[in-house]
């Protein structure tokens, strides 16, 4: 039942779109983290720290974009971290045995395949996604072990991505990220495929009535998000200088953490990528602060624990909020 | 009207007043219940019904007030409160378990646990005695998500019997029950007002106001417009006392435009068990209505026509030409818009902006090569908002579930208007609509049937829907047509008669 009242009142006071004041309490979040660690420790408030920072979320910055869209649509891919790493070790396993030039074809032709079966199952089979995803994380990491022989596979001559930087004094997989970042802004803002995720994750069963390609969108989004891990896949193998069966493990977890922390609802219909893209920064903060400070690794997957339980928390309570006050 | 004897009430509500934001939304009202009695309480959407309802309910506080119940007076009741003096509301949606058994729901809450032992046969027991206490035979064994809406809402009855409830407030129960279901809940509180179990009944249908209340109260903009005697109250009494002016009785559209050429023609279609052998056409500048009871039939045909059940059988011409609807999308692309009757689940965006909530099916239109602004959906609702009277800020990022039920219905009617359909086929379009918004729907029909030329196809078990509104009127039972009637001769009587 809803409140004749508590409507009347709405529209007195005028509350406008809340997506300005979390985005803002988040920014003020982030500013005392900076304050915090430049305090904390005399590494920290440096431009090549920064650029450190910026280069370590980018592997979770790029797979972070396309998540962002799912869960805006009510989707979430949990196999991102199992899928980077099967990437690179495809492209290992084709350097070693053809080129290195194959090995990255192989590695995004993967990535799409990856895609398009999580996608088939979940929008064709009608398989829940958390599910789904949740079976490719184990069933891809088994792979990285069966494909490249349970080896760190050495990749040679492979520093372009992850190590150079060709523009800026930036590595190119930061560049790649922020023009991720920016096209995945725009898509969501201005393309009929990136309004159709927010009316698809608000209602699915309405959109279809209204004309929304509920299981095209979806699809090309599970593609998007498959590619994006073949592409963070190679930069790790590129900044490793090697694929390793491991590697990217509990990615997902530092994905989807920020996804959340940035404002995208687990209901669906509501997030952005800048909101996403704040989200990254203040873990890449975090992380980085806590590894300057001498605190021990372990306690930095607490503290990502314990941030993503926070994130969740906030966005139960801005749903009930927005339900009472709406 | 005389008050009766305080003592006999079992709650009564006095000069209560109630802000929000600092807005007084309720103007000092009054209320009184006495026991064994139903009191039907009637008022347009925003007119303070849900607000009073839920102070009496312990769910708001009064500003100003007081409750009586139990001989005890509050100025602040609370939930927790109300429950002990016997107070329950039972919801439009229902708050059931739907993976257990009748009889869990009816106990849901109070197990009657032993040392944390659940006794089954004391459950049990409970459930047949609510339920013989209504005079309702259901299986306790069954589980609730296998029953019908109506049954489930019997499950809620039990459950507020079961604890022995005084006072219980129906919000709008018949919304959603299918005709026997409402003779069956008719009857359930007959048996309630023997047991002297005093009753609040909102609704919207003026109908039942005489069949099922005592005593009428009318809320208007916050304040009591009429307090009556629900048997002698007329209808045109009601409806001005809850729209504040005169308003006739229910009335034929006063223009019936010729008829153009065919849009839509159906021919021998069937579904399943649903319907079968039915025939029909719309043609332009025309509004036909499919009327039945619910489970007749009607819905399943409309659903058909917006692609919904490509396993139908039978042929459907569309301007002409042999379309095969079969899906929503092949529907839409041949200018076919859909109003679904479940506005909440399969109608609105609620979390999304009310300017998108119009534009998703004119985003072909609006976008070129997939790109897209927010510009051209958004100058469509600024104008929607005044041709359909939408009530609102004006702002087209305001969220959709801000407005209420009956404007929520005229975004998604725009959106099929800016949509460009040249068939409209609406299942139930007032269900849930206040009086004021439903005159203003059934208006701009025929306004834009007349002049955009486009055919209207209406699915409702309202049959004063169909009189208002219907230039023809198919009747439907069980799966067939039986009978069709033009013009003025739809009458509320040939329709009842025709369909029964």
């Amino acid at each position: 039942m809803t409140s004749d009242a508590q409507k009347t009142s709405d529209a007195m006071t005028k509350k406008k779109g809340r997506s300005i004041p979390e985005l803002f309490a988040l920014t003020v979040f982030l500013l005392l983290l900076i304050v915090f660690f430049s305090f904390a420790s005399e590494y920290f408030f440096d431009i090549e720290n920064a650029i450190n920072i910026v280069t370590t979320l980018s592997v979770a910055g790029i797979i972070a974009v396309p998540g962002t869209m799912l869960l805006i649509a009510g989707q979430v891919d949990l196999s991102i971290g199992s899928a980077a790493a099967f990437g690179g070790t495809i492209v290992g396993v084709y350097a070693m045995k053809d080129s290195l030039g194959v090995g990255i074809a192989a590695a995004v032709v993967i990535g799409i395949i990856v895609g398009l079966v999580n996608g088939f199952l979940i929008t064709k089979l009608q398989v829940n996604s958390l599910i789904t995803t949740l079976g490719t994380l184990a069933i891809l990491r088994g792979l990285c072990y069966i494909v490249g022989g349970g080896q760190t596979i050495m990749v040679g001559d492979f520093s372009f991505l992850g190590l150079d930087r060709p523009f800026l004094n930036l590595p190119t997989s930061v560049i790649i990220f922020i023009f991720i970042a920016i096209m995945g802004g725009l898509v969501m803002k201005y393309t009929t495929f990136g309004r159709s995720l927010y009316v698809i994750g608000a209602n699915p069963a309405a959109s279809r009535l209204v004309g929304v390609r509920n299981s095209r969108v979806l699809m090309i989004c599970f593609v998007l998000s498959g590619l994006s891990t073949a592409v963070a896949g190679l930069i790790l193998t590129s900044q490793l200088g090697a694929a390793a069966p491991m590697a990217a493990t509990g990615l997902e977890l530092s994905v989807i953490t920020a996804i959340v922390l940035g404002g995208a609802s687990l209901n669906g219909g509501r997030g952005t990528i800048s909101g996403t893209i704040l989200g990254l920064v203040i873990i890449g903060v975090l992380n980085n602060g806590l590894v300057l400070l001498n605190v021990d690794t372990f306690w930095q997957d607490v503290a990502r624990g314990t941030l993503l339980i926070v994130a969740v928390t906030f966005d139960q309570i801005r749903e009930r909020w927005s339900i009472k006050n709406k | 009207m005389k008050q009766p004897d305080k003592d006999l009430n079992v709650i009564s509500a006095s000069g209560i007043r109630k802000s929000f934001g600092g807005v007084e939304v309720l103007h000092g009202v009054d209320l009184y219940l006495a026991q064994g009695e139903v009191l039907a309480l009637l008022g347009e959407n925003g007119a303070g019904k849900s607000t009073l309802v839920k102070i009496i309910a312990g769910d708001y506080v009064p500003d100003e007030g007081t409750i009586t119940c139990g001989g005890n007076e509050f100025s602040n009741l609370d939930p927790i409160k109300a429950r002990e003096l016997g107070v329950r509301m039972i919801f439009q949606e229902l708050n059931d378990a739907p993976t257990l058994t009748v009889a869990e729901n009816i106990s849901l809450g109070s197990w009657g646990a032993k040392n944390g032992f659940v006794s089954w046969k004391k459950i049990n027991e409970r459930a047949e005695s609510a339920l013989a206490l209504l005079g309702v035979d259901l299986d306790i064994t069954k589980k609730v998500a296998d029953l019908r809406i109506g049954e489930r809402q019997i499950i809620e009855i039990a459950r507020a019997v079961s604890e022995n409830a005084r006072v219980l407030i129906f919000d709008e129960p018949t919304a959603a029950l299918s005709s026997a279901e409402t003779e069956r809940l008719f009857s359930v509180i007959e048996n309630l007002r023997t047991k002297n179990v005093g009753m609040i009944y909102i609704t919207h249908r003026l109908d039942e106001v005489a069949r099922v209340a005592d005593r009428v109260e009318v809320l208007r903009d916050g304040s009591v417009a009429l307090m009556a005697n629900a048997k002698t109250a007329s209808r045109g009494e009601l409806v001005s006392a809850m729209i504040g002016r005169d308003a006739s009785d229910i009335s034929h559209p006063i223009d019936r435009p010729t008829p153009g050429a065919k849009i839509l023609n159906a021919t021998g279609i069937g579904l399943d068990r649903a319907f079968s052998g039915i025939d029909f056409e719309v043609r332009e500048g025309e509004v036909v209505a499919l009327y039945g009871k619910v489970g007749s039939g009607t819905a399943e045909v409309a659903e058909t026509i917006f692609g919904l059940h490509p396993e139908h059988s039978g042929s459907i011409e569309l301007n002409g030409e042999v379309f095969e609807p079969k899906n929503p999308n092949s529907a839409i692309d041949n200018s076919i818009g859909f109003l679904p009757a479940d506005r909440q689940r399969l109608g609105a965006f609620m979390v999304r902006p009310v300017a998108e909530n119009l534009g998703v099916p004119s985003w072909p239109r609006y976008s070129k090569g997939g790109i897209i602004t927010l510009d051209p959906e958004e100058k469509a609702y600024l104008s929607w908002t005044g041709k359909l009277k939408i009530k609102s800020r004006n702002d087209p990022k305001q969220k959709i579930a801000t407005l209420s039920g009956g404007n929520q219905q005229k975004v998604l009617l725009a959106r099929w208007f800016e949509g460009n359909s040249k068939l409209l086929v609406l299942i139930e379009p007032t269900r849930g609509v206040d009086v004021g918004a439903r005159r203003d729907i059934y208006e701009t029909l025929r306004k834009s049937a007349k002049e955009q030329n486009i055919g209207v196809l209406i699915t409702t078990s309202d049959h004063e829907e169909v009189v208002q509104v219907a230039d023809r009127a198919i009747v439907m039972a069980k799966g067939h047509t039986v009978a069709e009637f033009k013009g003025n001769n739809i009458t509320v009587e040939s329709l009842i008669s025709a369909a029964s």
